[in-house]
This record gives structure tokens, C-alpha cells and sequence, in this order.
């Protein structure tokens, strides 16, 4: 029936990850809709959905919209990219060769394999190049020229995670930390002489490689990313107590510090893609309201996540005097917590009574809120794009838009 | 005279010079040419020279060429630049204000005036910027055109400037110096995280500079730098005993460390204006065997200087461990010494035995030899730029040779 129709379009990798997790039918709002349709309709309709992966075995779905739809294939968006994610790690294994045996040891230290949470940030990248794909068939020479700008954008997604790395590096510097991914931080197995020089060595490849793209546009942009990363550190590290207490320095220090990242590189993809301002604005905002999401479940997670599935401690942010989102809502409702978080938290009573404060506050359900609403303005922006019939090319953007679901209902 | 006539071409500031120096008139090697040359030709005639600065009240100066010569003015090549200098200072300090006032006074540490040496690669890239110029008569636009271009090479003087501090700053960290030019360092009046972060700041803010000019191959050429300032440390910090008693180990290490800087942002003013690739090149030999001179000079006075003449230890660099050209020359005559440097300086008693080999050798000696073939080179390089009638432009060329001279026979 229309169901088995839908079926035998779901690709192989789909069907794969349809039938390993057990996919059982979910409630329709409007079944008789669902009959109605036929299954290419179905694909045209823009609508939103969540997805929350309870466990390995099923998924619980809810759907927000009125229209209703078949089963579109599950998707697995790093899957997607899987193959050209690894096809990066390696190249940029590569390029980091030094004369200096030991710099080029350290500045490959977070790009060993089996090193998780590093690849978020590219399969985005690599997703949004596709999402933006755009064939002009008059061009014959087509394949080349796609070729070329393909190995460019991934250069883009190189780029990213040697600045992303970098500035890693020095912020384990700056916080004394002592583990970073479920591993040893650098600066704790080589020391901070070695991890501050591997990041600036891993900042200057990554602007000669910026450099190599020719396209002056593209150099600002990472540039200014650059920038804004540390802008984002000085800020956390310098702030006064009136700044700490304040929403709106807090939102400016987290685009700064996670999303202007990310956000410029996608719209670094757009410009090299020869896309317009338009859609290259549209780029730019998924990646920065994706960044924050990601961030402000991150926040979340510093207080309601387990030291196993964060790979951080619990409580990090807290206790290192880092005054996040759920604890600056609870003081919009308990005033007098503002006072605890002016004194500082190197007492640990202090962290207690805030604790306190926050489970009796709606600090982090407004925070969920506040990320579930920058994840839609992320799904807006790929919805927004102009249409396309090419099935990679769609397929890419609902990776995209499922990416914004993850976000925000990840449990690590 | 022709003394006389000599005397009325002479610039403003370098007749006060003149006057303050009570400049002795010097023995000549031909004194019949002298007489007979009118000084228009002396101007065109290619001579070395040197000066020597005894005390601040007379040049004791020495013909090196065959062919005589009136006193051409004499020249004070940072005197030439002062007022651009301050205008750039000013600039780099505006620049500076981040939205973290405290950061930005911190890195502005390393700028505040009185603190001596870090106005020299300034100089000599204005001084470059000036020989360079090449006025095409046909473009009317020429003036907004060159303005603009000035402007575009006076920042390459900021950024290599803000790329040197930053080093400086992460060299600190690195080096725990407890001195560095007679302030104290950063790292020990406010920390190393600060440090660490006001490097990051300045070597980002270079980026966005550097990236404002649009021009890729700019952006790689101090890219790379950064990555060899990186490198030359690392190399330092690194090395095997083997390559601790290596020349030419010791020279790269140099070239990273302190060449590549001026080498390459003097091949960047090149190419800003438009040059040729051969000058650019000769452009690129006069910064790299400046570096290295001044370079080499540096290893000798760290012996022969006095604490209050250099600002840094007497011996520091051997107390450090780091072992440099008169020493390595003087291993080449006592094989005996390579067996204490292996066994490093932290014994005081090794010092004192390198020192007493050092004595016997001819060490200093063959090390001011080698910075006095730099010297020339980096002068011949000068003088084989493309003839101009302009007299600015000679002037400033005047002023890269006369550089060549001071930074081998200077005191400090």
C-alpha cells in the first residue's frame, strides 16, 4: 500500500536504521488524510515533528503540524556524511604535519579517531553544502567544477575544526582543565607551554588554508569567527558581577563563543557556493540558532546530566563561577538568589542554596524553551531555502532540520 | 663649499641631527675625489658605509668603498618615520579597545612607549613601503590611490607588530622570563591565563586586519609566519642534544624565530604595491638577512652586553639552556665543549666552562663576521632595487642600508 510505496523510497542506509530500531507506526493526527495523499505530496509538505530517541529501540513521535504525512525515511544525518567525514579526518591528519615532531603530535591530539563530539560540527558543514546545492544545468562542465567546489566546502568544514580545536586548547589552558572529551585535556599531558603554541600552530594552518580558497569574503568571515571566540573567553573571564547576572551579556558571550563558529562557516559553504545574500544570510542564521540551542542544552545538561554521559562533571559550569541560562532565569523569579551568585561560588554552600533556588525556579524548562525556540528559527531558515526537486538535495535539508531535534532532546 | 652645498641638501631633521652630533668631518679615502665630484654625482654613486655610535656626542665612521664621498645627510632612519610611527601606535592602540577594557589594557602592555626595540620592525617596514614606491605618472588617481596604499602598508607595519607582541606574550608563558626588557613580564603581573588570552586577542584582531586588506596571498604570507614564530619555539624547547650543537639547526630555528617576521611582511608591503616578484623578492632577502643580523648580533651582546645596555640578563640565554652562534662556532674549535653543552647549563659550573672556552675561540668574532655577511646581503638587496630619480624613495633606501649598518655595530 502507500505505506510499502513510501517503503521502497526510503535509501538503503534508511532502511537500514528503519528496521534495526524497529519503527513502530505513530499516531496521525489526521488519518484520513494520510490515506488521501499520495506519498509525493507528502514530501512537499513543510511541516515540523519531533523526534525523542527514548532508547535504542524505538523512537516516540509527536506531530506538531496539521498536515499529516507517511513515514519519510529515518535519518541518521551524520550517517549521511559518514563517509566524507572520514575522508576529512584524514586529510586533515595530513596537513598537520610539522618539522617539530612534538607540535605536530599535540596539534593532532583531538583528531584521533574514537575521539567523540568532534564531528558535529562538520557533518552540519557537509550537510549544508549539499542543502545548498544548486545545478544550473546549462553548465556541461558541471561535474568538474562540482567536484572542485565540494573538495572547497570541505576545506570550509577542515577550517572549522582546527579553529574549533584551537581554540579548545587554549581554553583547557585557561581553565585548568583537566580532561576534555572523555580524555586527558592536552595541557595536562603536555603541558600549557605545548598546548598554547599547538593552537596557535593549528590557527595559522587554518588561516593559510582559508588563505587558499581565494576568496577574501570567506577569509573575513572565518577571521571575524576567530575573534569573536576570544572575545567570547575575555568575556566569561572578565566579566563584573552586574555582567554575570545578565541574560543578555550571557546570550552575547554564548553566540560568540559556540555559535558565531558555525554560523559564519555555513554561510562561508553559501558564499563559495556562489549562493545569493539572501540565502547566504539564511545559512548563517540555522548555524548561529542551532549553535545556541546547542548551547543552552548544554547549560542544561551541566545541571540534569551524569558525569558518564556528558564527559565533563556535573555541575562544571557552577561550580567554576560560569553563571549559565537556567540560573539566570531563576533569579528573574527568586531575586534573592542574584545576591548568592554576586558572591561567587567558591563557597560550596553557595552552589548549594543556587541548586536550591533553580529546582524550586522554572529556570530549566524556561531554558528548554528558549532552545526549543531558537531550534525552530534553525528549521525555519532550511525551510526558507528555495525549492528543489533533487532528492540529495532534500534529503540533506531534513538532515538538517532533523539535526535541530537532536539538539535539543539529547540526553549527552 | 661643496661641504657647504652638501650641508643645504640635508634634510631638516638630519641637520638637527647633524647639529646635535657635532659630526666631525671623517678621513676619506681619496681625497682628490672628493674635491672633484660634484655632489650631485656623489648621490648616485653606491657606497657603503658605516657608523658607529660611540657616545651621543660624535660618529666615529669608516669608508668600506673604494669610491669617496661628500656627507651625504645623515641619516636617522627611525627619525625619517617617527611621526607615521606615532600615528600607527595610536591607531594599533585604538584598535586595541576591545569590549574587555581590561583585556586590552593588558595587551596594551607590551605597546607604552619607552619600552625600547619594538619600534624597529615598524621602521624598516615603512622605511620598505617608501623605497618601493614606484610612481606611475599615468594614473592622475595616483594620490587617493597612493594614500590608500600607504594606509594598506601601514597596516602590515600594526599586524606584524600585533603577531610579534602576541608571540611575545605566548613566549612568556612558555619561558616563565622574569624579565623581559627590563618590565615585568606579563605572565608575573597579572597571570598566565591573561597572557595567554592577550596574545590570543591581538593575533585575532591581526586576522580581521589582515583579512580587511583582501588580498589572499598577504593573508598566507603571515599566516605563515605565525606558524614559524610557533615552530621556531617549539624547536627550542624541543630539541635533541644533537641539534643543540647544530649550526645550521641554530640558523633555521633564527630564520623562524625571528626573520620570517620582518622577511615575509616586507614581501607583503611588496606585493601590496603591486610590485614584481623579483622585488618582492629582493624585498623578502632584505628582511630576512636584517633578522638574521640583528639576530646574531643579539647572541653576541648577550655576552658582551651589560644588564643595564640590553635590558635582559647578562648570559640569559646560556642560563636558559639555549645554546647560540658564538658558542656553537667556538664547539667547532674545542670539540671538547660539545660534551658540557650536552650536559646542559643547569650547573652553574658548565656555564663558567663554556665561558672560558668561549674566550679561547674565536666564537664572538666569527659570529659578528656572519652578521656582517647578513648585513651586506640584506644591503646588496637594496641596492639592486630598480634606479629611481625619486629622492624620497632614495632616502628611505639610504635608510634600509644605513639600518644594515646599525644593527650590527650597535651596542644594544
Amino acid at each position: 500500500m502507500q505505506f510499502l510505496r513510501g517503503l521502497s523510497r526510503i535509501s538503503r542506509s534508511g532502511l537500514r536504521l528503519f528496521l534495526s530500531r524497529q519503527l513502530y507506526p505513530f499516531p496521525v493526527a489526521n488519518s484520513s488524510q494520510l490515506l488521501g495523499d499520495s506519498t509525493q505530496k507528502v514530501f512537499n509538505h513543510k511541516e515540523t515533528y519531533s523526534w525523542s530517541l527514548v532508547d535504542s529501540h524505538g523512537f516516540k513521535q509527536q506531530i506538531h503540524h496539521q498536515s499529516s504525512f507517511l513515514i519519510e525515511e529515518p535519518l541518521d544525518p551524520f550517517s549521511l556524511v559518514a563517509d566524507e567525514l572520514s575522508l576529512l579526518a584524514n586529510r586533515l591528519r595530513a596537513t598537520l604535519v610539522s618539522e617539530v615532531p612534538k607540535l605536530a603530535s599535540a596539534a593532532e591530539y583531538f583528531f584521533k579517531m574514537g575521539v567523540g563530539g568532534e564531528r558535529f560540527r562538520p557533518t552540519v558543514l557537509l550537510l549544508m553544502a549539499t542543502a545548498l546545492n544548486v545545478h544550473i544545468p546549462e553548465q556541461i562542465v558541471g561535474d568538474t567544477l562540482a567536484a572542485e567546489l565540494r573538495t572547497r566546502q570541505q576545506c570550509i568544514a577542515e577550517i572549522t575544526e582546527m579553529i574549533h580545536v584551537a581554540s579548545l586548547l587554549h581554553d583547557d589552558v585557561l581553565d585548568d582543565a583537566e580532561t576534555r572529551r572523555s580524555i586527558s585535556s592536552l595541557n595536562f599531558v603536555m603541558g600549557n607551554k605545548v598546548a598554547v603554541l599547538a593552537g596557535d600552530f593549528l590557527l595559522s594552518r587554518a588561516c593559510v588554508a582559508v588563505a587558499s580558497l581565494k576568496n577574501t569574503e570567506v577569509v573575513s568571515l572565518l577571521a571575524i569567527a576567530v575573534e569573536h571566540l576570544v572575545t567570547g573567553e575575555t568575556m566569561q573571564m572578565t566579566c563584573t558581577s552586574e555582567q554575570r547576572c545578565s541574560m543578555e551579556y550571557y546570550m552575547k558571550k554564548t553566540y560568540y563563543k559556540t555559535a558565531s563558529l558555525i554560523s559564519n562557516s555555513c554561510k562561508a559553504i553559501a558564499l563559495l557556493a556562489g549562493q545569493t545574500t539572501e540565502v547566504a544570510t539564511l545559512a548563517f542564521e540555522y548555524g548561529k540558532n542551532l549553535g545556541l540551542a546547542f548551547q543552552l542544552i548544554d547549560d542544561v545538561l551541566d545541571f540534569t546530566g551524569t558525569f558518564a554521559s556528558l564527559g565533563k562533571g556535573s555541575l562544571s559550569d557552577i561550580r567554576h563561577g560560569i553563571v549559565t541560562a537556567p540560573i539566570l532565569f531563576a533569579i528573574e523569579e527568586f531575586p534573592q538568589l542574584r545576591a548568592v551568585v554576586q558572591q561567587g561560588f567558591d563557597n560550596p554552600e553557595n552552589v548549594d542554596i543556587a541548586l536550591e533556588y533553580l529546582g524550586k525556579s522554572r529556570g530549566i524548562h524556561r531554558t528548554r524553551e528558549l532552545a526549543a525556540k531558537h531550534a525552530s528559527l534553525a528549521a525555519a531558515a532550511i525551510d526558507s531555502l528555495p525549492e528543489t526537486d533533487d532528492e540529495e538535495v532534500r534529503k540533506s535539508r531534513r538532515a538538517l532540520v532533523d539535526l535541530t531535534h537532536r539538539v535539543i532532546t539529547r540526553n549527552k
